[in-house]
């Protein structure tokens, strides 16, 4: 054994360690799900799947999920791939606006924007009853309606970030050069531009269909007449007395299945639209003038206004006074907040600490194992990297079951504990942060560490002293992600959590339930806040590239 | 600075040897250039050398210290790569200074080590800049000052040039010769561009598929190669089969027949008889009048170009005796009346007895 044979085994046994992590608190508790789905049936001893294929419910809700994932895409589609077009080739008045749409999936949670929503057209919703005194009915926004508007207005901005940057990154030579052949116009970006593009609006169309098929908070919020897939797994995880193992894994394992066809189809779609990738000169915006511009304003400013208009409602709801249930729109009052901030701040505290320990820990974490991926290949490599990506086929929901069914009892029993709370937002955000920081990684050139290793600088040294400083915008950057989609985070924490450990999106669920909208309201500005400062501080103070590194 | 010895390597990349039972000394303080066409091993010697890689057979020591075994940062090397790989998140100053620093010196003197190197390459001005807000030729400058400032037993260099244009290059290349020959550091540099070799090196070692072909200085490489392959390689050589007829009486020489003359060339290395090769490079031929001139053959030119400072000719050899088609001759002149022979023209092609070597083939 040679000197440079043991160091490679350092190296190699940190790989082995990480596979088990990964191993014992993912692959473990997803297997347990899959696995107890065979299982007999608590009452009729039949398994979860001969049950599912006979109970008209559990059939109704998988076609239920999947319509709603079907329309869903295409509506956001339909949204989101025009504003693309418009934001990236022409230039109108107002257009700046549409720049801060990225941030709105960010800055507001599923499940505010589902309390907004209902604020604004739920039974008792301020528009609702403002129609209804002029004679105007509108449906029940508890269903369909109110399923697919809402989702429609938080998913969309993903096929429009995914198209927009396509769009950007489309050689306007090439339409050129189908124009100098004699195309028109219109025929040549249709003929040229489509196709190079299209590969990535597939791509984003089918990351909402996952989300949609994932989606919790929005789905129990309006859900109440639709059986959804995510509803009535955590139903059957739930309900006192009908609280139903096997259900629930057969029931995950369904969305898993669904979930995981779709991947594959997007992997596919990725690997043949690879030639996306070629970065050539962007188009210059071509002004609008006249009637067509203003109507364009016009259409793009109602799009950004309905996307902001949950951020309004949240803070006009927060400081507005209510009688239980009832809100006295125009009377307004400090006292929900200080209700909040001064008499029950529990949840706050406890959203700070569990998402500050899970955003540190994952940060330390996915650079540490793409450390592994990137530097330190090995037989391992390939293991670590797909177990990584797990996440990505499960939704929280899924997650979280997984973990109770897991670590119930035993060895490590973690039910009860604030640390499953943890372990359900560090796997959450797991794909992204190695997916990040491995980006980063691959952009460093192996000599460098090599230069200090020369240099006489042993090799942990040298990667915490020449490659870690180079990480470290990027890592940042991700650590503001990873910080605000934790903090916001509820399907999986809603499901491991236990009494006094309620999280701020637990608890404004909670208050949803209970009709109780000014505190729920008061709570969700604090959330809001929580995850706006930091992003206002690192653009602002320390000149981050937030959104590059999504 | 130390010597160099490499006793019966062998380097694999997962199961695929790469280098196998590799033998060389490396003399203390010399310039010694890895020489060979891309992928055929240099790269894997040097890191192996640097502790990079893990030695599979055989063992390598500097001076009387065997390192084979000994991690990469506790070989006390300079190491100098290709793409600079300076740390763009510190100064030059900061670059400098970071084996002196990990080496516990103090920092007044880092301040003058760093100070002095810098002098050395031509970038005292330059210290507190970062390496983004320097030149291509400036960077490799920093990394050499880098490498050279802690005084390394061994310096290590991976194709230090082939990033920078033609310019550049050959004012990079002064820098390194004259820094090597005052620190006096054993130094391998790694390259496949063979006119840097001949210009820089003590001795060069001309690679091929993991071994070492030829080991001489620039002069032997160039004008008594070893093989057909090095004579390709390095610089533009005639490499004709013919057979050979007598052993010269001055005892290195040998006579052997082309195109059915007779030819008299040198022998450096002993024949196991059998075909051979005659080696001969362009600028060492001449051209005459068709006639009996000694030591020559006969042709015709079928091609000529003009180079500007020379002139190129193809000569193709007439038949010998037998009918049998005589060989092309790549001809190039230089000098008054280098561009005075025409296409067509019958000519002999004169061979230096001095200057052609035949090897085995
Ligand atoms: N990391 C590696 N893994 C596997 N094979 C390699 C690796 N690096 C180099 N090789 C192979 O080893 C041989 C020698 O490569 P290298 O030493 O880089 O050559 P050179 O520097 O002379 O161009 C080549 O055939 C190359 O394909
Ligand atoms: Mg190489």
């Amino acid at each position: 054994m040679t000197g440079a044979w043991q160091v490679r085994s350092i190296w190699f046994w940190l790989s082995i360690a990480v596979v088990v992590i990964l191993a014992v608190f993912l692959l473990y508790p997803l297997v347990n799900v899959l696995a107890s789905s065979f299982g007999g049936a608590r009452a009729e001893g039949r398994s979860g799947w001969q049950v599912l294929l006979v109970e008209p419910r559990y059939l109704k809700a998988v076609a239920n999920t999947v319509t709603l994932g079907l329309i869903v895409t295409l509506t956001c589609t339909l949204v989101g791939v025009p504003l693309a077009y418009i934001a990236a080739r022409h230039s109108f008045p107002g257009k700046v606006l549409i720049a801060i749409l990225p941030l709105t999936t960010l800055i507001v949670p599923e499940v505010i924007a589902a309390q907004t929503w209902l604020m604004m057209l739920g039974n008792n919703g301020l528009l609702t009853r403002t129609l209804a005194g002029w004679g105007i009915a509108l449906p029940s926004f508890y269903g369909w309606f109110g399923l697919i508007t809402v989702m429609t207005f938080i998913y969309y901005t993903y096929v429009y970030i995914g198209t927009l940057a396509a769009i950007r990154g489309f050689d306007v030579q090439l339409e050129e050069a189908a124009r100098s052949l004699g195309t028109s116009p219109a025929r040549s970006r249709w003929q040229v531009m489509v196709p190079v593009v299209l590969p990535s609006i597939l791509a984003s169309a089918l990351l909402v269909f996952t989300l949609v098929v994932g989606n919790f908070a929005v789905a129990t919020i309006l859900g109440h007449k639709v059986d959804l897939l995510s509803v009535i797994t955590y139903q059957t995880f739930v309900s006192e007395v009908g609280a139903d193992p096997v259900m629930q894994s057969t029931l995950a394992s369904v969305s898993i299945g669904i979930v995981a066809v779709v991947l594959f189809i997007q992997r596919f779609v990725l690997a043949r639209g690879r030639f996306e990738i070629t970065l050539g000169r962007g188009a210059r915006p071509e002004p609008l003038r006249g009637a067509s511009a203003w109507a364009l304003a016009l259409a793009a400013g109602f799009v950004v206004v309905i996307s902001l208009l949950p951020l309004v409602t949240v803070m006009a709801g927060a400081f507005t006074r209510a009688r239980g249930p009832v809100m006295r729109w125009g009377e307004w009052t400090t006292a929900n907040l200080e209700r909040v901030l001064i008499n029950a701040p529990d949840p706050i505290l406890n959203t700070l600490l569990f998402a500050g320990i899970a955003t540190v820990a994952s940060l330390i974490f996915s650079t540490g194992v793409s450390y592994l991926i990137v530097k330190k290949r090995s037989a391992l490599t390939p293991v670590i990297d797909y177990l990584s990506s797990l996440p990505l086929a499960l939704s929280g929901t899924v997650i979280g079951i997984g973990l109770v069914m897991s670590f119930n009892t035993g060895w490590l029993a973690l039910t009860g504990t604030s640390a499953i709370i943890v372990l359900a937002y560090l796997i959450r955000r797991l794909p992204f942060g190695i997916r990040n920081a491995s980006s980063t990684l691959y952009n460093v050139p192996n000599s460098i560490e090599e230069a200090s290793i020369s240099l006489g600088v042993p090799p942990g040294r040298s990667f915490l002293k020449v490659v870690l400083p180079l990480m470290i915008p990027s890592v940042a950057a991700a650590g503001v992600l990873v910080w605000t989609t934790t903090v916001a985070e509820l399907s999986a924490s809603v499901v491991v959590y236990s009494g006094g450990r309620e999280t701020l999106p637990i608890q404004i669920f909670r208050l949803i339930d209970s009709g109780l909208m000014a505190q729920a309201s008061a709570y969700g500005i604090v959330l809001v806040a929580i995850i706006l400062i930091p992003i206002i501080v690192a653009t602002t103070v320390f000149k981050l590239d937030i959104f590059g590194a999504r | 600075m130390a010597t160099i010895s490499i006793a019966d390597l062998a380097v694999s990349y997962s199961g695929n040897r790469v280098i196998d039972g590799l033998d060389l000394q490396i003399a203390a303080g010399s310039f010694y250039t890895l020489l060979g066409p891309s992928g055929c091993g240099k790269t894997t010697l040097l890191r192996t050398l640097a502790g990079f890689l893990p030695v599979e057979r055989g063992r390598i020591r500097f001076g009387d210290r065997d390192v084979t075994a000994l991690p990469a940062h506790r070989r006390d090397i300079g190491m100098v790569f290709q793409d600079y790989a300076l740390f763009p998140d510190k100064t030059v100053y900061d670059n400098v200074a970071y084996g002196l620093r990990a080496r516990a010196q103090d920092e007044a003197t880092i301040r003058l080590r760093v100070g002095e190197y810098l002098d050395r390459v031509g970038l005292g001005g330059l210290a507190a800049r970062h390496p983004a807000a320097l030149s291509g030729g400036q960077r490799q400058r920093v990394a050499l000052a880098r490498a050279l400032v802690i005084q390394p037993q061994v310096l290590l260099m991976d194709e230090p040039l082939s990033n920078l244009d033609a310019k550049l290059r050959v004012q990079v290349r002064e820098t390194i010769a004259d820094l090597q020959r005052e620190a006096g550091i054993t130094t391998v540099f790694v390259t496949h561009d063979q006119e840097e070799a001949l210009a820089l090196s003590d001795r060069i070692g001309l690679m091929r598929q993991g071994r070492i072909e030829q080991n001489a200085s620039p002069q032997d490489i160039y004008r008594l190669p070893a093989s057909a392959y090095v004579a390709d390689f390095v610089g533009a050589a005639n490499v004709l089969a013919v057979e050979a007829v007598t052993p010269d009486a001055a005892g290195d020489g040998v006579t052997v027949t082309l195109a059915g003359r007779r030819i008299i060339a040198r022998v450096p290395r002993r024949l196991s008889g059998g075909a051979v090769l005659l080696i001969a490079r362009p600028e060492d031929l001449r051209l005459a009048r068709c006639g009996a001139t000694a030591n020559a053959v006969s042709g015709a030119i079928v091609r000529k170009q003009y180079l500007g400072g020379r002139t190129s000719y193809r000569v193709r050899c007439a038949a010998d005796g037998a009918g049998i088609a005589g060989p092309d001759v790549m001809v190039e002149l230089h000098g008054a009346g280098h561009n005075d022979w025409d296409e067509g023209a019958a000519v002999d092609v004169l061979f230096d007895p001095q200057a052609s070597i035949v090897t085995a083939s």
